[in-house]
């Protein structure tokens, strides 16, 4: 990991947060010119809704919020059986609270999220509230064979500076007394949690097609350089993304929060790149309107706020008459009464384990919304009238295959800390005022 | 030097070195007879023989619950991919090993299921590859679903092959049947000796010109083809042809398994011609005109039948001599297709006639 491999600084900043420990973080040190700033001493007036990224993250120029670019999820079981005590909560908030010290919230300093899984409330003798929606994982597909994520909890640190997640992820495992000149808390998260999976990945113009070496079976140069996204085309436009009030839990105890679906997709770029063209690429990711009519320009920006499905033909004529239905044009069909999507998509590419794959992470106020979207996305209804296939010419289910899926809830933050599964309302003011 | 560093500096060099590198690391020398098979000039718009057929070879078959399940290979073919009336040539890349192909068949009927199969590949490194294959349609195989798949060398692999229920209408007989994914694994030893050396046909003369070569005799496997015409249930309408398809129309009347309902079943049974392959995944509808007014019009129903094999079907209130009866397709047959077959079954008339 020297200057002697000749890695350009940005291509090895990817790997840096693949690779992750303390080796990485240090060498990016060196290879990041970035002066993060600090946090506050006093993180009180940090928003309740943990998932409030976007008012922390940069626009782009049709003012789509810009997801940041660099990722890790850290999956987490918690060390004592039954119930969580008061000293592992302790633990957990104030080692929580020591990253946050350390780096601002923002999208160049540091966003996280804190969740839980089904599996980690079933250690409590009380059942979620009604207001929370969160099954266990299931498979969405007839076609798919998902392994299901169990572990307790997973913690989500995202930035737009690789040395940020890095740094917060030693952190949290004890392995810096001090992080961006902040000295760092005795409590460690791993005291309390053994990792149970580390994944990683990026998003962002020009990230896939700089790590499509890490990953088998990556087409050379098919990845266009100014791609956000290993498919090539930009996603997460303003008007086909729920809107953070949306997906946030609207009463009980977990107001604030919200619910999170994350699905490690395989992507077959070989198909998808050497098997199809352009054309091909165009009609499965957005309609066959829009190839037709060349409405994308190279990833899509010219795209603007929307995937412009409202130009798009109904999905049940084009799959009669074209033999072939988008991915978009099938998803925009979950919506609600006031046409909005039901999810808010905060996905991430990633070479994990040398396969080029879709860390699909999404926010949604109850996990039936998520249910719903990828019903659409199946397009089952469509297959049964016409001649596009289960996955074949039906949007992109031919390149993916989903290997894992999980369902986390995502409480407020008051809550971040071994929520109990029925926590008294008002709790919020209880804890950690300040420290 | 691991595989992936071998390819990167291969980059580095010119195609051609890059290529035989690669195949020369894995214990086999180019192919260039199949590796780019010349492409017969002046083809016609209908089913015709190509320059070489390929062989192939059998890796075995398996049941799962009551589906039959067959792997074979041969080396890496090319092939058209289609959406809609498009087409895409697809070529063989210089990391391609072997051409994968599956089918699926229920065993208590033998009747071969146009249901999507995905494959995952593993050796004792753990998965190498995993891929949706693509259902094809090739001169000597007939319908199947099959991939171009590269393999990082010879040796023992364990392959599961999925499938997920049947998405088509289904006549009585099959009610409640392929509702469910199934999977099954199988395992297969990649020789290059084997697969490469498995022999290719050269047409000669007869290349470009409009007819097939006869399908495999494979005895593990149904084969995927639909009744004769006098094999058909019913009265025959009409046999009329269609981008070179052999489009079979029937009707059965009175109390039959193809509809929830009594009275007339209109069955369009479309086929290759010469060997009388299915043609599954397509779009059909069907007009009924008499007296200069249209009297139906709807939608063909894609679907399965022991016997039938894959037709589309539509009932209707009543047929009387005089009626025009005009069907369109929609769609082509979404197959990939191999040489022979890529210039066929893509711009396809509507057919018409008049019942007698």
């Amino acid at each position: 990991m020297t200057d002697e491999r000749g890695i350009p600084r940005r291509e090895f900043l990817k790997s840096a947060v693949a690779i992750g420990g303390a080796a990485a973080f240090s060498a990016c040190l060196g290879r990041e010119d970035v002066d993060v700033p600090t946090g506050p001493d006093d993180l009180s007036s940090y928003p309740q809704r943990q998932h409030a990224w976007n008012e922390a993250l940069p626009r782009d120029d049709h003012g789509n919020v810009v997801a940041p670019s660099h990722r890790v999820l850290l999956y987490l079981n918690y060390r004592r059986d039954g119930p969580p005590n008061e000293d592992d909560r302790d633990q957990v908030e104030t080692a929580l609270r020591g990253i946050e010290h350390a780096y601002e919230r923002s999208g160049g300093g540091l966003l996280l999220t804190v969740s839980y899984s089904p599996a980690y409330f079933d250690r409590f003798d009380e059942s979620l509230p009604e207001d929370v929606d969160l099954p266990d994982p299931e498979a969405l597909a007839p076609f798919e064979d998902p392994e299901f994520d169990t572990p307790d909890a997973v913690v989500h640190l995202a930035s737009n500076t690789a040395q940020v997640v890095l740094g917060a992820e030693e952190a949290l495992k004890g392995n810096k007394s001090t992080l961006n000149g902040v000295d760092q808390p005795d409590a460690t998260l791993t005291d309390v949690f053994s990792i149970a999976d580390r994944r990683t990945g990026f998003i962002g113009d020009g990230l896939p097609a700089e790590n499509a070496d890490d990953a088998e079976g990556v087409p050379a140069d098919k990845v266009p350089e100014d791609a956000p996204l290993f498919m090539g085309f930009k996603s997460g436009f303003k008007k086909n993304q729920a809107s953070e009030d949306r997906v946030t839990i609207q009463s009980g105890p977990f107001a604030g929060g919200t619910t999170q679906h994350i699905s490690k997709l395989q992507l077959n770029l070989n198909q998808w790149y050497n098997q199809d063209d352009r054309w091909q690429r165009e009609a499965k990711m957005f309609c066959p309107y829009h190839a037709e009519n060349d409405v994308i320009e190279g990833a899509g920006d010219n795209l603007g706020t929307s995937s412009k499905i409202d130009d798009c033909q109904p999905t049940d004529e084009t799959a009669r008459e074209m033999g072939v239905v988008g991915h978009s044009q099938k998803s925009a069909r979950a919506r609600d009464d006031d046409d909005s999507p039901l999810i808010l998509r905060r996905d991430f590419d990633s070479t994990d384990g040398e396969t080029a794959s879709l860390h699909f992470l999404a926010l949604q106020r109850r996990i039936t919304d998520f249910v719903d979207t990828r019903e659409a996305m199946n397009g089952t209804d469509v297959t049964e009238q016409s001649a596009v296939g289960q996955r074949n010419n039906n949007g992109i289910l031919q390149y993916i295959r989903t290997e894992r899926r999980g369902n986390f809830l995502v409480p407020p933050r008051s809550l971040r800390s071994l929520p109990p599964a029925r926590p008294v309302e008002n709790a919020q003011e209880v804890t950690h005022e300040s420290s | 030097m691991n595989r992936r560093t071998f390819l990167k500096q291969g980059t580095a060099l010119s195609g051609g070195l890059v290529l035989s590198g690669c195949l020369g690391r894995l214990g086999f020398e180019t192919q260039s007879a199949w590796r780019d098979p010349p492409i017969v000039e002046d083809r016609p718009d209908a089913v015709y023989y190509p320059a070489i057929i390929e062989g192939m070879g059998m890796y075995g078959t398996t049941t799962a619950g009551s589906l039959g399940f067959a792997l074979m290979h041969s080396f890496p073919h090319r092939f058209w991919n289609l959406t809609g009336s498009r087409k895409t040539k697809v070529v063989v890349q210089s990391d391609d090993s072997v051409h994968l192909m599956a089918s699926v068949w229920d065993t208590e009927t033998e009747t071969i299921l146009p249901v999507d199969v995905s494959v995952e590949i593993s050796n004792s490194d753990g998965r190498v590859s995993s891929t949706n294959l693509w259902p094809m349609i090739s001169p000597n195989m007939g319908f199947h679903y099959g991939d171009n798949i590269a393999l990082p060398g010879e040796g023992q692999y364990d392959v599961t092959l999925q499938v997920g229920p049947l998405q088509t209408a289904r006549t009585s007989p099959f009610n409640g049947r392929f509702t469910e994914g199934q999977s099954a694994t199988m395992q297969f030893t990649f020789d290059t000796d084997e697969t490469y050396n498995l022999e290719i046909r050269r047409l000669g003369d007869k290349a470009g010109t409009r007819g097939t070569v006869d399908l495999m005799d494979m005895e593990m496997i149904p084969e995927p083809v639909v009744p004769t015409k006098s094999e058909l249930p019913g009265r025959l309408l009409h046999e009329g042809q269609s981008g070179d398809a052999t489009m079979l129309v029937a009707l059965v009347d009175g109390d039959h398994r193809f509809s929830d309902t009594e009275g007339p079943f209109l069955i369009v049974s479309p086929r290759t011609p010469y060997n009388r392959v299915m043609l599954p995944r397509m779009a059909l509808s069907a007009t009924l005109d008499r007296g200069g007014d249209t009297i139906t019009q709807g939608t063909l129903q894609a679907s399965l039948d022991p016997d039938l094999g894959s037709f589309y079907g539509m009932g209707i209130d009543e047929l009387k001599t005089g009626d025009t009866v005009r069907i369109t397709v929609e769609t082509p047959p979404q197959l990939a297709r191999h040489d022979g077959y890529e210039t066929a079954f893509l711009d396809m008339d509507p057919i018409e006639f008049t019942a007698e």
